[in-house]
């Protein structure tokens, strides 16, 4: 990977960030409902009140120089001020970036360590019953919703057998001083082992249910490439060498059966990090998610422009780590 | 041991509750609540969840009691000058939680935050329209401060414990941008730390002057620690307070109601809320442009049946716009359920083979609009619920100038100071804003315009009164019912109880 490449990827970023402003932007503009007679609601208001707040929130303007006030501003890092909020959008947005990062991020942990050995077992003995149970198992995975899963979760280990909280971040007695916004390396920064177990405790049910549809998904996949690598003819010859099976399966065959899947899973990590709001809702879980949800509801314009932009980056970037991965698995590929 | 399996294991020991249990004081009252604030500044809101939070940190010049009295907080009494001039006295001893004693320019510098223009760092007050036509606030002697009205507006008092006063020297200190996330108020409680979409941990003031002497018990609050626990997924907050890990939920759905009344140590807790509902039918379309169509529609809705069978009764049915606790409700003709006499009013007014058309309504109200929509297809009147979102259906049926497209819109307006001029106007008065039936009666605009500025407290109850005889002869709106509140509550809470208003005021809870 040359640094030519890296900022052929970076230029690349400008015309895809331009577009998604362009279409947020048109989308929001077109989308029914006013932010000052939401943001009003049902109090009641003279036209001149009217009239000073949409001046204050800047939608006194034809839409076409609002576009270009957000497009300048945006080149300088600034987003404006969040309608409902009284600060800044990148404060805001800063703010609930943590959670969803460490939530998306466990559950991808969870993902990975659970889909690639059920995965392996499955191809490894192939139609066996262990093999169907993980077919009906991903199958189910993928089709369970979220919202009904978390919440049986929670009738479960937080109800029944209270040995799981039902939502939050960290328990209210703990203290942990804010250095990176993630939790378990906070609490490890502070040297308390204590908080940092209780934060465990809390990523544990939303993690599972985020990573869910993952584990089904990365679990399909790697069963799929490795039997595929299987048949290949290197694996015949190094059984017919007589090297161990797990040499053979590990060593040889692995490797190369998990290029798609983690190509899979680096993508996926995008849908996890912006298709994570109904888990954030069910857990009360104070990520990003849930605030862009309720900012598009309120139609809060800056907010959900800069959030959007943000998720357009993100994927952008995990698209491009896929591709890296891939050519470090896979040296016979280059960028 | 291979490192995977100790990986796992060491896991498994952090997260056993029994080794490490969750750290949580004795004291810590948590409410399960449905939204963050999105501010805490007092003044630069407009979201009933976030003034609940902010007015266990700040007390206003008025509040309210649990029976949705008005009485001084601040404010050691009020008096009324003239029709437009309000002089307020000043409670003396009553401290910031920085120390600092609060005085009259405090107060003036809250007002006048609010009420003029570009006064917060040249944005207005989203909340000005809520202190109505004030012309000045001044301070008149050193513990009085007198607000001067551009005209009669009789709901002041109704409508001042909407606003905290906060602290000049403060607000000059951090500005307007640090008082979103910081606060210096006086009430009985004080912000230990805001866990952004989280929750929000609030202390004990002991410095606490005690609160209006109205209300008893007055003095420091009762419990260590109140935290508005942030679970905005109704299922979510239920499990929670099952759960023990929290105290109150607010909006306990009417289908959770057996479940929380069931479990041992929890109980269901009620009150009357403040939100009428009612099936806008667009009196500039076709069909309902009849009075007879209209008396058809409300003849061919059971509403008791819905209010028992749905609503787990809990709601009241309404003939008029007002809630029954509201000033200047009273007893109402009732169009009464009666299918037979619905169908007849349909063929005289010219519709034999009945009438299609479609219902709008929200999400969180499908079921009940399904109902609904049942019962006036019997009728003849074939209604398609069509649900839509909140923002989109309120831009359809604001009034606007151009007239309105759609048939009937299943909605409801919330009337937080119990005060008719804050629902009756907006929705009945011709071409305000959430006169979504478009009915124009300049009989009714007259009497309300009248009503809206009468002193003689009887005088406007009558006025009242006969605009919701006028509205119940004219019928532009079926009337369904008010919905009461409902709270799951731990049963080692003390002390409290629901408040009309949708607030939930800490000061008085104790936990056993």
């Amino acid at each position: 990977m040359s640094f030519g490449k890296l900022l052929e990827r970076i230029i690349q970023l400008i015309p895809v960030l331009l577009g998604v402003s362009l279409i947020v932007f048109v989308m929001l503009a077109l989308t029914p409902g006013d932010p000052v007679q939401i943001m009003v609601g049902e109090q009641s208001i003279t036209p001149e009140q009217e009239a000073e707040l949409r001046r204050d929130l800047g939608l006194d303007k034809p839409m076409v120089e609002r576009f270009f006030i957000f497009l300048g501003n945006a080149a300088q890092f600034d987003f404006g001020q969040s309608y409902y909020h009284g600060r800044p959008v990148s404060a805001v947005i800063a703010e609930r970036l943590p959670a969803t990062i460490e939530l998306s991020l466990v559950a991808l942990i969870v993902a990975l360590v659970t889909a690639i050995p059920l995965g392996v077992l499955a191809a490894i003995r192939k139609n066996s019953v262990l093999d169907r149970l993980a077919t009906v198992g991903s199958l189910l995975g993928v089709s369970l919703p979220g919202f009904w899963f978390g919440i049986l979760l929670i009738m479960l280990f937080s109800v029944h057998l209270q040995i799981l909280p039902v939502s939050g971040r960290i328990g209210y007695a703990s203290e942990v001083p804010t250095v990176s916004g993630f939790l378990l390396i906070d609490t490890l920064l502070a040297g308390d082992v204590r908080a940092f177990g209780e934060a465990l405790r809390y990523l544990i049910l939303p993690a599972i249910t985020l990573g869910l549809p993952m584990t089904a998904i990365l679990m399909r996949v790697t069963r799929t490439s490795m039997l595929e690598v299987m048949r290949q003819d290197y694996i015949t010859f190094a059984e017919a060498k007589g090297l161990p099976r797990r040499r053979v399966l590990f060593r040889h065959a692995l490797k190369n059966a998990l290029i798609p899947t983690v190509s899979v899973a680096a993508i996926e990590m995008g849908s996890l990090l912006g298709g994570n709001m109904i888990v954030e809702t069910v857990f009360g879980w104070p990520g990003l998610g849930r605030l862009v949800v309720e900012s598009i509801f309120l139609r809060n314009y800056p907010l959900v422009q800069a959030a959007v932009l943000l998720y357009a980056v993100t994927y952008v970037l995990l698209n491009f780590i896929a591709d890296i991965l891939y050519t470090v698995l896979n040296p016979r590929v280059k960028l | 041991m291979n490192a995977l399996p100790r990986l796992l294991l060491a896991t498994a020991l952090a997260t056993c509750p029994g080794i490490f249990p969750a750290a949580v004081l004795a004291e810590d009252l948590i409410i399960g609540f449905t939204l963050d604030a999105d501010t805490l500044d007092p003044a630069n809101h407009r979201k009933r969840e976030t003034e609940t939070i902010i007015r266990n940190i700040y007390d206003g010049l008025l509040t309210r009691d649990a029976n949705m009295l008005v009485v001084p907080e601040i404010a050691e009494s009020m008096t009324q000058v003239s029709a437009t001039e309000y002089d307020f006295k000043i409670r003396s001893g009553i401290k910031f939680h920085d120390g600092t004693m609060l005085t009259a320019e405090d107060v003036k510098f809250t007002l006048d935050r609010i009420t003029v223009e570009g006064a917060m760092g040249g944005q207005t007050s989203p909340r000005q329209g809520l202190m109505g036509p004030v012309a000045s606030v001044e301070v008149t002697a050193a513990d009085t401060v007198r607000i001067t009205l551009k005209e009669p507006w009789p709901i002041l008092p109704a409508m001042l414990p909407n606003q905290q006063i906060v602290s000049k020297a403060y607000v000059e200190k951090v500005g307007n941008e640090g008082l979103a996330t910081m606060e210096n108020g006086t009430g009985p409680f004080k912000l230990v730390e805001w866990r952004k979409g989280d929750a929000v941990i609030l202390e004990r003031f002991d410095d606490y002057y005690g609160g209006a002497t109205d209300i008893a018990p007055v003095g420091k609050a009762c419990v260590d620690r109140v935290i508005f626990k942030i679970i905005p997924e109704s299922a979510s907050r239920v499990a929670a307070l099952l759960a023990g890990e929290v105290q109150i939920i607010n909006e306990l759905p009417a289908f959770s109601m057996a479940q929380v009344a069931a479990n041992d140590g929890t109980q269901v807790m009620t009150v009357n809320g403040t939100r009428s509902f009612f099936i806008a039918m667009n009196m500039e379309g076709e069909a309902f442009d009849d009075i007879k169509v209209r008396q058809a529609a409300a003849m061919s809705i059971d509403k008791d049946l819905i209010i028992d069978k749905i609503l787990a009764g809990t709601a009241s049915p309404i003939d008029g716009i007002l809630s029954p606790d509201a000033f200047g409700a009273s007893e109402l003709p009732k169009a009464g359920y009666d299918l037979e006499k619905a169908k007849a009013l349909l063929v005289e007014a010219g519709f034999p083979d009945g009438i299609d058309v479609t219902m709008d309504t929200e999400g969180a109200f499908k079921d009940t609009a399904e109902a609904v929509a049942s019962m006036l297809t019997k009728a003849g009147i074939r209604t398609t619920v069509v649900v839509g979102e909140g923002a989109q259906l309120s831009d359809k049926w604001r009034t606007k100038g151009a007239p309105k497209s759609g048939d009937m819109y299943f909605t409801s307006w919330g009337n937080g100071s119990l005060d008719p001029f804050d629902i009756f106007t907006p929705t009945h008065r011709t071409n305000d804003r959430g006169n979504s039936a478009g009915y124009a009666n300049p009989a009714l605009d007259a009497l309300l315009d009248a009503a809206a500025v009468e002193l003689d407290v009887e005088k406007r109850r009558a006025m009242y009164r006969e605009a919701e005889l006028m509205i119940n002869a004219d019928q532009p709106y079926v009337y369904l019912w008010v919905p009461q509140d409902i709270y799951g509550v731990s049963k080692r809470v003390t002390g409290w109880q629901p408040s009309a208003d949708s607030r939930i005021n800490l000061h008085d809870a104790c936990l056993n």
